[in-house]
């Protein structure tokens, strides 16, 4: 945290002997960098402040006791972290201190994203050594805790306590079980909350002539779409295609359409499989979603097949379109003026539309996909310090502070970063924003965090891209998908992916249990 | 000589096959001199209003494109200059060696199986993928994973192959008869190859360093694979211009892609005229 700690030790002390007012309490605790809420969080506690500041530090102060240590006795005084091009600069910002208070030196070595889960895999062969601190999506960790890169982090997590299950200061229920857990072991901490919302040109819908023409043809009032349908009648509305403005900027490239695609299928209350591991998207539901991602490939940006992450996020802050649906990282650079030339403050945010049900209910489910967070390699020489160094960065209190650098594409993930957002977290992402980050996670649903996790996804993700591309119609994609997810279900092992699903599947929000029959699944 | 007139149907081909080869080094050229804001404008910009070198700048000082307001950038790409020079010049100068004395063998002793230049050219069969695993474990138990000398020893291994077959075909196509003439004035063995066949094959011998320095230098899927912190070579590093703020690079990755192609190209005009002999060499059969 960006304060003198000393000080906030004298404030503390000070205002437990009843030497500071409660106002002034607050009021140099904001001077600190302390955000109001957790400020008032200290105020309020029935034990003291000195306690309750001591509770939420508690996991950076742990973590940093056990660098010291873990520093003090390394004979390798550096650690290696291998993470994804474009995150840096939510690291770089600590390495000093790392250095000048502890005299290791840490070092990243970036790949590109998707070569990151090779180069672990890698690592259960050559056995190198060269990382001690791996950054994968959570995707990776059944793969890697399997073929033995990773260690099992329960047994520190259990005597360091990172508090990723605090009801304050957590991770995100269920974000907290499918992007850190493998069969109920902490597997990785993470550092990156990668859920997908849509984000809509707030001064269109403000803009009267647009809002009474929208109504007259719809008869409802423009605004965030609350469902798929208003979703594509919106972007057929505002699609201008003449003066480069689209409908929509959501992915129809490789590697992303997939996402696109189970997003929808969420909606509807369905999931990747059933109970026995049967594929369940080519069925009517996966048929429909196919129809509406065809139907919707009229309104989008002409980039949309070629779209990366990055190239999505500099259309979208250029001004090419009405609305995107894409990571929090895209809302962080549309709403900055240096990236979002043309979106900075004209930015409305939803949490995913929803889809009717057949008993006419609508269900909200969002999509939880790739979410980034630190593994700590089975070679590193200093496994300890590596750990200490995942718990230190994702602790409540150093990813407040890490998350808002535009320099890395991190986003909120804990309770505190949503719900107690210092002044640097609500100005690089607007209390709306976060409020809606947080309303999107209780109901997202995982990726594939499974044993052969990659495989599942790039056979459903090449099948998807096929059909948008017209090379497959929609039933012949589904169905050949479904035939490769068999044969990776029997060649990864039935069982072995089964017992993993069904934990995924048994920490889902309640409204999608229901939904996709995962509430009897025992 | 046949001299064939040039007619405007065959001027109008050449100029089509002229542009459809060069455009992609002219797009290249253009976003290395491109400032940031052109790199992926829309309509595109053929050519910058305002050239820059900063692209050129930010591979030796990543900070140097700051000044645009891009940041994000780590890594300086010196290292992966001065690695792609030193593996792949060492890669090619001992698949050449040996690809040199191995056709002469082969083409003139046939001692071996006929089979052999076959079995030499299995190498090739299959895809360098198929192989990329067995090399990691090989290298990670040999300790030459992450090394320079473990990466020279793949590229020799892949392209000896190439660099064999073609200089057999060179030396095929000499007349044993002069090396022959030489021994009869008195050259041993080795000296009428040093100082014989290989002087005369030399065009082929510089069309197929050519060749397999391009293939060196141009390489990705071994260096990625077998480099973790030590080792790292152009190819690797253009993958890594990605910055969440900017997201790819474009202008910085075309600029290295600009300062990789000019050995290539240098060394192509340096040695044209020997180029034109090897491609041609043989052509008439004896």
């Amino acid at each position: 945290m960006k304060n003198n700690r000393t000080e906030i030790e004298s404030l503390l002390t000070d205002f437990d002997a009843g030497g500071v007012s409660r106002r002034g309490f607050l009021r140099r605790m904001a001077a600190f960098g302390v955000s109001a809420a957790v400020a008032n969080i200290i105020v309020q506690s029935p034990f003291g402040a000195r306690q309750a500041f001591a509770a939420i530090m508690g996991s950076e102060e742990r973590a940093w006791a056990l660098a010291k240590e873990a520093a003090a006795k390394a004979t390798k005084k550096s650690l290696t972290v291998l993470i994804p091009t474009g995150s840096i600069g939510n690291m770089t910002p600590y390495v000093g201190k790392w250095k000048n208070e502890l005299g290791i030196d840490i070092t990243f070595i970036e790949e590109p994203d998707e070569v990151v889960h090779t180069k672990g895999m890698q690592e259960a062969v050559a056995k190198t050594g060269a990382y001690d601190v791996l950054m994968p999506t959570a995707m990776s960790y059944p793969d890697w805790i399997d073929a033995g890169v990773i260690y099992d982090l329960t047994p520190w997590t259990e005597k360091y306590q990172p508090d990723i299950f605090d009801p304050q200061w957590g991770v995100v229920f269920p974000a907290s079980h499918h992007a850190q857990l493998y069969n109920g072991r902490v597997a990785g901490l993470l550092c990156d909350g990668d859920q997908i919302t849509l984000l809509c040109r707030d001064d269109y819908i403000r803009n009267p002539d647009k809002a009474k023409a929208f109504a007259d043809k719809h008869g409802y009032a423009l605004s965030t779409p609350k469902t798929w349908s208003q979703y594509r009648d919106i972007a057929a509305f505002m699609h201008d295609p003449a003066n480069k403005f689209f409908g929509s900027l959501e992915y129809r490239s490789r590697y992303y359409v997939k996402w696109m695609f189970m997003q929808r299928l969420a909606s509807k209350g369905r999931l990747w499989f059933d109970k026995d591991m049967n594929p369940t998207f080519n069925s009517d539901e996966g048929l429909a979603v196919l129809d509406d991602m065809m139907e919707m490939n009229k309104y989008l940006h002409p980039d949309a097949f070629s779209f990366t992450w990055s190239s999505n996020y500099n259309a979208f802050g250029r001004g090419e379109g009405f609305m995107n649906i894409c990571w929090p990282s895209g809302f962080k650079y549309s709403k900055a003026p240096s990236t979002g030339p043309a979106t900075s403050g004209k930015i409305a945010a939803t949490v995913m539309p929803a889809d009717k049900l057949k008993d006419g209910t609508l269900l909200y489910a969002g999509m939880f996909c790739w979410g980034y967070g630190y593994a700590v390699s089975k070679y590193s020489a200093n496994p300890e310090l590596a750990y200490a160094y995942a718990q230190w960065m994702t602790s409540p209190t150093i990813s407040m502070d890490a998350i808002p650098y535009l320099g890395g594409y991190s986003d909120p993930y804990r309770i505190n970063h949503m719900k107690q957002p210092t002044q640097r977290m609500i100005d690089t992402y607007s209390p709306e924003y976060l409020e809606t980050l947080y309303n999107n996670i209780v109901n997202t649903v995982p990726d594939f965090c499974l044993p052969g996790g990659f495989e599942y996804q790039d056979a459903l993700d090449k099948e998807i891209h096929a059909c948008m591309t017209g090379e497959k119609a929609p039933k012949k994609a589904l169905d050949d998908a479904a035939r490769s997810f068999d044969r990776i279900t029997r060649r990864v092992g039935r069982e072995k992916v089964q017992k993993s699903w069904l934990v995924l599947a048994k920490n889902l929000a309640e409204p999608i249990k229901k939904a996709s029959g995962a509430d009897q699944w025992g | 000589m046949l001299v064939r007139k040039l007619t405007w149907p065959l001027a109008f081909l050449m100029a089509l096959a002229l542009v459809f080869t060069l455009f992609p080094v002219f797009w290249i050229v253009m976003t290395a001199i491109k400032p940031p804001t052109d790199w992926n404008a829309a309509p595109a910009i053929w050519i910058p209003h305002e050239p820059t070198l900063v692209n050129f700048r930010t591979l030796f000082d990543p900070n140097a494109i700051r000044e645009y307001g891009v940041g994000g950038v780590s890594q300086a790409a010196t290292a992966s200059v001065l690695g792609s020079i030193f593996a792949s010049v060492t890669a090619t100068f001992f698949s050449i060696l040996i690809g040199l004395f191995a056709a002469i063998g082969l083409s003139r002793y046939a001692t071996m199986s006929k089979a052999t230049p076959l079995v030499i050219l299995s190498g090739r069969m299959f895809p360098p993928a198929a192989i990329a695993v067995p090399f990691v474990i090989i290298f990670s138990a040999t300790n030459v994973i992450d090394t320079y000398s473990g990466l020279i020893a793949i590229y020799v291994a892949v392209t000896l192959p190439f660099s064999t077959w073609m200089l057999k075909s060179f030396v095929d196509d000499l007349p044993r008869e002069i090396e022959e003439a030489a021994m009869i004035d008195g050259r041993s063995r080795l000296m009428a190859h040093l100082t014989v066949t290989i002087p005369l094959i030399r065009g082929g011998l510089f069309a197929t360093t050519m060749l397999i320095f391009i293939l060196n230098w141009s390489e990705f899927m071994f260096a990625l694979v077998l480099s973790y912190t030590n080792v790292t070579t152009i190819p690797v590093q253009l993958a890594k211009y990605v910055t969440a703020t900017a997201g790819t690079l474009y202008g910085v990755q075309a600029a290295l892609a600009v300062l990789a192609m000019l050995p290539l190209v240098i060394g192509g005009f340096m040695i044209q005229s020997h180029l034109a002999r090897g491609m041609t060499f043989g052509a008439v059969k004896r």
